[in-house]
C-alpha cells in the first residue's frame, strides 16, 4: 500500500509543480462550463426541453462537468510517453503491480479536482440564483455513485491506453476514446434527448455510469430500487473493466517494441 | 519570400511523410477528427428536434456556424500543427536548433509537425457547411461567392493567428505543455454557436478582445443577412491585425528564450 500512497503523493507534486499550467487549465474548463450554461439558457428559455427546465439543467450540467473533471490528470499521457519512449521497461523491473501503480497515478489529481467542482458549484450558486439540492438519501447515493466514477473513468482511460502498444500516436487514440465518452455518457447532452440508435447504445454501453448515473441519482430521477440498480450496474462495470484490463494488459505486453538501451 | 515558403512546404512534407509511415495512426487520427464533428452535428440535431430556432438561428443555419467553425480548426492541425510542440522546444531547450538554422524561427516552428485529424476536421466541417448552404437561404452572386471566400480565408488567419500567440505564451509561461493555447482555442469553442445566445460581457470579449466571433458568427452572419451584417466585412481587417500581433507576439517571446543547460 505504502509505494502506491507514495505515487499518488507523487503524481499531486507533480501536478503542483506547474501551479499556473493548472490554473490556467481549470480557467478554461471553467469558461466551457459556463459557455454550455449559456448555451443551454438560451435553449430553455422558450420552456423545458425533454423535461429538463433551467433549474435541473445547471445541476445536470455541473454534474456532467464534474464527472468530466474527476480523475483526468494527466495519468494516461505520461503512461503513454512512457510506452513510446521505452522507459515502460523500467516500470516493469519495479515490484510493483503496474495497473496499481497507473491508478494511484491517476488519482494525484484528485485533491485539486475537488477544489474545482466547489469553487464552480459555489459560482454557479451565486451568479445563476441557486442549484437544486437532492434530499440526505439521494445525496448519499450521488456521493457513492459520484467515487465510483473516478476508478471507472481510470480503467476506460487505462485501456484506452494501452492501444500505445500497437499505435505509435496516442492523441488520435484519446480523443477517439473521449468522443464516444462524451456522446454516450450523457455529457454531451442528456441520453434522454439523443435519438433512439444512439439511445440505444448507450443504455449498454458502460460510459453511461460516468455521467447518467451520477445525474439521474442527484436529480432524483432514479429512485429506490432503480437507483440501487443504477449503483450495481456502475460498480459492476468498474469490476469487470479492471479485470478486462488485466487480461488485454497480458497480451499487450507480447506487442511491446522497446529499441535500443 | 519564395525561399521561405520552399522551406515552409518542404519541411510540413518532410513531416508528413513521417507520419505517413503508421498507417494505423493515420486513420485512428482522422476517425478521431471526424468524430468531433460529427458530436457537434449530434448535439445540434438532437436539440433542434425540440425547438425551432436558437436565437433566431434555424437548423440549417446552425449547421453552417459550426461547419465553419469545424472546418477552420481543422486547417489549425494540417497547416500548423508545429506551433503545439513549441511549448516543449522550449522546456527542452530545443529551440536552439531552429535558431541556428538560416530560416525564420517561426517558419521551422510552424512546420514542425503535422495533425492528421485535421482532415477529418475538414470532412465533416464541410460537409456541414455544404449542407448548411443547401438548406439556407442565401441571394447567391458573384460578389456573394467572392466575399464568402475572402472572409473564409480571413476566418482561417485570425484563427491559426491566435494558435500561434496562445502557444507563443509558452515563452512566458513555462511547463511543457501549451496550456494557455490549449484555453485559448478551447474558449473559441464557444463561438460554433451564434454569439448572441451569450451575455454582453461575452460578446464584447469575443468582438473586441479575442475575435473569436470574427472566425465564423460575423462572417456566417454577413453570408446570411443576419442582424448586423455588415460587421462580417470586417473580418480580413481583424485577420491582418491578428497576423501582425502573432508575429510581435511571438518574436518578443523568442527574445526572452533562454535556452536550458545540456
Amino acid at each position: 500500500m505504502k509505494p502506491y500512497l507514495g505515487l499518488l503523493r507523487m503524481s499531486t507534486r507533480r501536478i503542483l509543480t506547474y501551479r499556473l499550467n493548472s490554473l490556467i487549465l481549470w480557467i478554461g474548463g471553467a469558461t466551457f462550463l459556463a459557455g454550455s450554461l449559456a448555451v443551454w439558457h438560451a435553449l430553455l428559455s422558450e420552456g423545458a426541453i425533454g423535461g429538463y427546465d433551467w433549474d435541473q439543467m445547471k445541476a445536470y450540467l455541473l454534474v456532467g462537468w464534474a464527472t468530466a473533471s474527476i480523475g483526468s490528470a494527466y495519468g494516461d499521457w505520461w503512461m503513454a510517453s512512457r510506452i513510446f519512449d521505452g522507459h515502460v521497461a523500467t516500470d516493469l523491473t519495479k515490484p510493483l503491480d503496474y495497473q496499481w501503480a497507473r491508478f494511484s497515478e491517476h488519482m494525484g489529481g484528485l485533491a485539486t479536482e475537488f477544489i474545482a467542482i466547489t469553487i464552480a458549484a459555489t459560482a454557479i450558486v451565486t451568479f445563476t440564483g441557486g442549484l437544486v439540492v437532492p434530499g440526505p438519501g439521494q445525496a448519499l447515493l450521488f456521493a457513492v455513485s459520484f467515487l465510483l466514477v473516478a476508478p471507472l473513468k481510470f480503467t476506460i482511460a487505462y485501456i484506452t491506453t494501452m492501444a500505445c502498444f500497437w499505435t505509435q500516436n496516442f492523441m488520435g487514440v484519446s480523443w477517439a476514446k473521449d468522443a464516444i465518452v462524451t456522446l454516450f455518457s450523457g455529457a454531451l447532452i442528456p441520453l434522454a434527448l439523443l435519438p433512439a440508435w444512439l439511445a440505444g447504445p448507450a443504455a449498454v454501453l458502460p460510459f453511461a455510469s460516468i455521467t447518467a448515473t451520477p445525474a439521474a441519482l442527484y436529480l432524483g430521477q432514479a429512485t429506490g430500487w432503480e437507483a440501487l440498480r443504477l449503483l450495481a450496474v456502475q460498480a459492476a462495470w468498474v469490476l469487470v473493466l479492471w479485470w478486462g484490463a488485466r487480461l488485454i494488459w497480458r497480451r499487450a505486453l507480447r506487442a511491446l517494441t522497446v529499441h535500443g538501451g | 519570400m519564395r525561399r521561405t515558403l520552399r522551406i515552409y512546404r518542404r519541411s510540413l512534407g518532410a513531416h508528413l511523410r513521417a507520419v505517413l509511415e503508421y498507417e494505423a495512426d493515420f486513420w485512428v487520427l482522422i476517425v478521431a477528427g471526424l468524430l468531433f464533428q460529427v458530436l457537434n452535428l449530434i448535439f445540434l440535431s438532437a436539440v433542434f428536434a425540440h425547438v425551432p430556432a436558437l436565437n433566431g438561428w434555424s437548423y440549417p443555419e446552425a449547421v453552417l456556424l459550426a461547419g465553419t467553425y469545424g472546418f477552420v480548426n481543422g486547417l489549425g492541425p494540417l497547416f500548423f500543427e508545429g506551433t503545439w510542440r513549441l511549448a516543449g522546444k522550449i522546456n527542452h531547450g530545443e529551440l536552439d536548433y531552429p535558431l541556428t538554422r538560416p530560416a525564420p524561427v517561426l517558419v521551422q516552428v510552424v512546420s514542425g509537425g503535422i495533425g492528421l485529424h485535421g482532415v477529418g476536421d475538414l470532412i465533416g466541417g464541410g460537409a456541414m457547411i455544404g449542407w448548411g448552404l443547401a438548406h439556407s437561404d442565401i441571394d447567391w452572386s458573384p460578389a456573394r461567392i467572392g466575399g464568402a471566400l475572402l472572409l473564409l480565408a480571413s476566418s482561417a488567419t485570425i484563427l491559426l493567428s491566435l494558435i500561434v500567440v496562445g502557444n507563443a505564451a509558452s515563452f512566458w509561461v513555462g511547463g511543457n505543455h501549451p496550456v494557455f493555447a490549449m484555453t485559448l482555442i478551447r474558449t473559441g469553442d464557444m463561438a460554433k454557436y451564434p454569439l448572441s445566445i451569450y451575455g454582453v460581457a461575452v460578446r464584447a470579449t469575443f468582438t473586441v478582445l479575442v475575435p473569436y466571433a470574427f472566425i465564423s458568427f460575423f462572417p456566417a452572419s454577413w453570408l446570411l443577412d443576419k442582424e448586423s451584417a455588415w460587421i462580417g466585412l470586417l473580418t480580413p481587417l481583424v485577420a491582418l491585425y491578428c497576423a501582425y500581433l502573432a508575429r510581435l507576439v511571438f518574436r518578443h517571446g523568442l527574445r526572452r528564450y533562454d535556452s536550458a543547460g545540456h
